[in-house]
């Protein structure tokens, strides 16, 4: 039965505001006035940025501080990828470690995984990737075919991920494998491997996407051996690992600033003389996204309480990418003829992008499928 | 919600479950005034749940009036609680109790001269032929002056929205006691207009919410092909666009309770302009999942789906207030854009 949605009005709190002042300052003296900022979190990567950024404090950030974290609120972190995303910065090597392999190792990984990998994670030393979708498998993913065997003293990883952001540059991937033959329980015999991707039985082919780079990868495993100590959780348990990961996933400001640049640098083109036309625009864009936001850190909240909103990080994430595929395409059409290299660079940059927004994480259709659910549909 | 809004919001639900039901409705809409409704709102100290205790009011905050008239308009109750309120604050402010009304208020053009003689006529005035008095704003020599008038001093045509509440045309050329006659704030017009849209918003939300209920249970109870329509994915497909636009709403609707008090333009332009936004892509989709049973007279869903395309268009629609908060951001300019959004 619909027991109506959850989204609970939640102010940040002050130490999340003074945070936001030492980030802003923090990226005036990193971020280089002369590169146009990324219009797309997925789309810039820097490892001497995110090491500068792990020197900060700000990767892992709210783990606990025997393993290098500053045990901040979740809702301090959420201030910081914001104003991250905001400001464009190249945030691309450490994003997954920090939004999903830490949570995960804290939650499911044993003594030894948090201590190897943690301080790493947060130093900006080690970056992680996902390894979910198959050629075979995108959104059913209950269909993955990759699999590892027992074998001695661990397991040997047989198969193939693909769209894996950063595969080819990052340290490790934490892998979804099948470690038990498909049963009637689609969901049961999945585990999580921790991969190195440096591996010589580990092949890593790039994919071009449409836009001309090369940011995502095919990855090959071929008697790939995992030692025992890289499964994270519980043999069987993958499923439910990954699930878990979702809220995280699926509700932060990246699901919906993907193309504030592009807003910003219309400002720009108009602020000096806009059209009425064009501030109406402006303010419903505005309007749009300063309630997106609301509801992210309305979820932000609830995730920082211990609660595991799935319903909520979906909405958010669906309704977020819907308003970043509008963005550019409204704005195209409201921008004077003569407008800036600088504007047309953004605007080319976030369309050709676009069409990732409503595919990574989660299609649009599934997240629908999510919602329907929680509407008690099916 | 704390616990005296628990309270708050439990008792209306009781009475209006009660004393709005879809027949109620119907009759106000063909010139019946819900009266045994209002009467047990006002007695229940519901009219006035956010007024002083010395101005006759319940002692609550205004929070509990806000909730108050959200809830009731996801029943569609046929009674003017935001007029009353907004008349409530409005005379409050000048030591003023409202009396159990109802009390509407007038937007238009009225001139009071010194001998308190007041002229000036209004349109789109909500249940004015059923209310007791009428508050209004008019020009005097010395400034603005808030007029607390009965209704019986006014000449008045009957005017209904398209959703059947009265939308009265007033005229008046009266003579006003002095008792009822207050100097106010230059800003009164505005804040009026502000208080407006704040309300509407909060019950497009509340209309809102009730409509997705409505939806999740047709398409659940529908049967077509052999199957509840809602295991269609076409239809969840529409349903999870509906719900995440009613949470959208509600989302905004909780900033505008929170500005209510200070009458922050921003935020009240933001509310108004995105819960507008919802309502035209949610009376979309409830309809087309309701079907042709959905756009019988009969079906109470047209009870909110009408107001809702009424409400949006009351006091600014949403192009109107997407202009001011548009206008805010530009003057703050492309490398301050951010900072203004994350100060809100």
């Amino acid at each position: 039965m619909f027991q109506g949605l959850a989204f609970e009005p939640f102010d940040l709190p002050a130490e999340a505001e003074l945070i936001r002042e030492e980030v802003r300052e923090f990226l005036a003296r990193e971020l280089d006035p002369g590169t146009l900022p990324n219009s797309d979190f997925n789309a810039g990567e820097s490892a001497e940025f995110s090491r500068k950024l792990g020197a900060q404090g700000w990767i892992g950030m709210t783990w606990p501080k025997e393993y290098g974290g500053l045990g901040k609120s979740f809702l301090e972190r959420y201030v910081v990828t914001e104003e991250l995303l905001a400001a464009g910065a190249p945030v691309g090597c450490h994003w997954i470690a920090d939004r999903q392999t830490g949570p995960l190792m804290l939650k499911f990984g044993t003594e030894e995984q948090k201590q190897r990998f943690l301080p790493k994670i947060i130093s900006g030393d080690y970056f992680f990737s996902i390894g979910m979708s198959e050629p075979d498998s995108g959104s059913d993913l209950a269909s993955i075919r990759t699999s590892a065997t027992k074998t001695d003293g661990g397991w040997l990883l047989n198969g193939s991920k693909i769209w894996t952001s950063y595969a080819h540059t990052n340290h490790y991937m934490v892998t979804l494998v099948r470690t038990e033959p498909p049963s009637e329980n689609r969901h049961a015999g999945m585990s999580q491997l921790v991969v190195d991707l440096s591996d010589k039985n580990v092949t890593v082919t790039g994919i071009r996407n449409l836009s001309g780079e090369e940011d995502f990868n095919q990855v090959f495993f071929d008697d790939v051996f995992i030692p025992d100590d890289m499964l994270v959780g519980t043999p069987g348990n993958g499923w439910e690992q990954v699930m878990s990961e979702l809220g995280y996933e699926r509700s932060g400001p990246e699901r919906f600033l993907s193309a504030f640049r592009v807003i910003v640098e219309f400002t720009r083109e108009i602020e000096r003389s806009p059209s009425d036309e064009q501030l109406v625009l402006l303010g419903r864009l505005a309007s749009h996204l300063i309630t997106l936001r609301r509801m992210s850190i309305s979820v932000a909240a609830m995730l920082g309480a211990g609660k595991l909103p799935l319903t909520e990080a979906a909405l958010i994430k669906d309704l977020g990418n819907s308003y970043e595929r509008m963005v550019p395409e409204i704005i195209r059409l409201a921008v004077p003829e003569s407008c800036s290299q600088r504007f047309v660079d953004t605007l080319n940059e976030c369309i050709l992008h676009a069409p990732s927004f409503t595919l990574r994480g989660g299609t649009r259709e599934v997240l629908k499928g999510v919602i329907a659910r929680g509407l008690g549909l099916r | 919600m704390n616990e005296q809004q628990q309270l708050i919001s439990e008792t209306l639900r009781r009475l209006l479950t009660d004393l709005c039901t879809p027949d109620i409705v119907d009759k106000s809409e063909s010139g019946i005034f819900a009266e045994n409704l209002w009467r047990a709102l006002t007695e229940t100290g519901l009219t006035a749940a956010g007024l002083g205790l010395k101005v006759g009011g319940s002692g609550g905050d205004i929070e509990d009036s806000l909730l108050v008239i959200r809830e009731a308009a996801r029943f569609a109750a046929p009674v003017p609680l935001a007029e009353h309120f907004i008349a409530g604050l409005l005379l409050s402010e000048q030591g003023q109790s409202i009396g159990p009304g109802p009390v509407t208020i007038a937007t238009g053009k009225f001139f009071i001269s010194d001998d308190l003689s007041l002229s000036g006529t209004a349109n789109n005035v909500a249940f004015a032929r059923w209310s007791s008095e009428v508050v209004l704003v008019a020009q005097a020599a010395d400034g603005l002056k808030l007029c607390r008038v009965p209704t019986s001093g006014f000449d008045i045509i009957q005017k209904n929205s398209m959703a059947g509440e009265p939308r009265d045309a007033l005229n008046v050329n009266t003579k006003v006691v002095e008792e009822s006659v207050f100097s106010v704030d230059p800003k009164t017009h505005e804040r009026i207009k502000l208080m407006g849209a704040a309300l509407r918003a909060l019950m497009m939300s509340g209309a809102l919410e009730s409509v997705l209920e409505m939806t999740v249970k047709y398409s659940t109870e529908r049967s077509q092909f052999g199957k509840p329509i809602s295991k269609f994915q076409a239809i969840q497909q529409q349903m999870a666009i509906l719900a995440g636009e009613v949470a959208a709403s509600q989302m905004a609707s909780h900033a505008v309770v929170d500005s209510f008090p200070n009458l922050s333009e921003l935020d009240i332009a933001i509310g108004k302009a995105r819960i507008g936004e919802a309502v035209s892509i949610c009376t979309d989709i409830a309809h087309q999942v309701h079907g042709a049973m959905g756009y019988t007279l009969e079906h109470s869903l047209n009870h909110r789906t009408r107001r809702l395309w009424g409400w949006r268009e009351e006091y600014g629609n949403e192009r109107e207030w997407q202009e001011i908060v548009g206008r805010h951001f530009a003057a703050q300019g492309a490398d301050k854009l951010w900072g203004a959004m994350t100060a809100l």
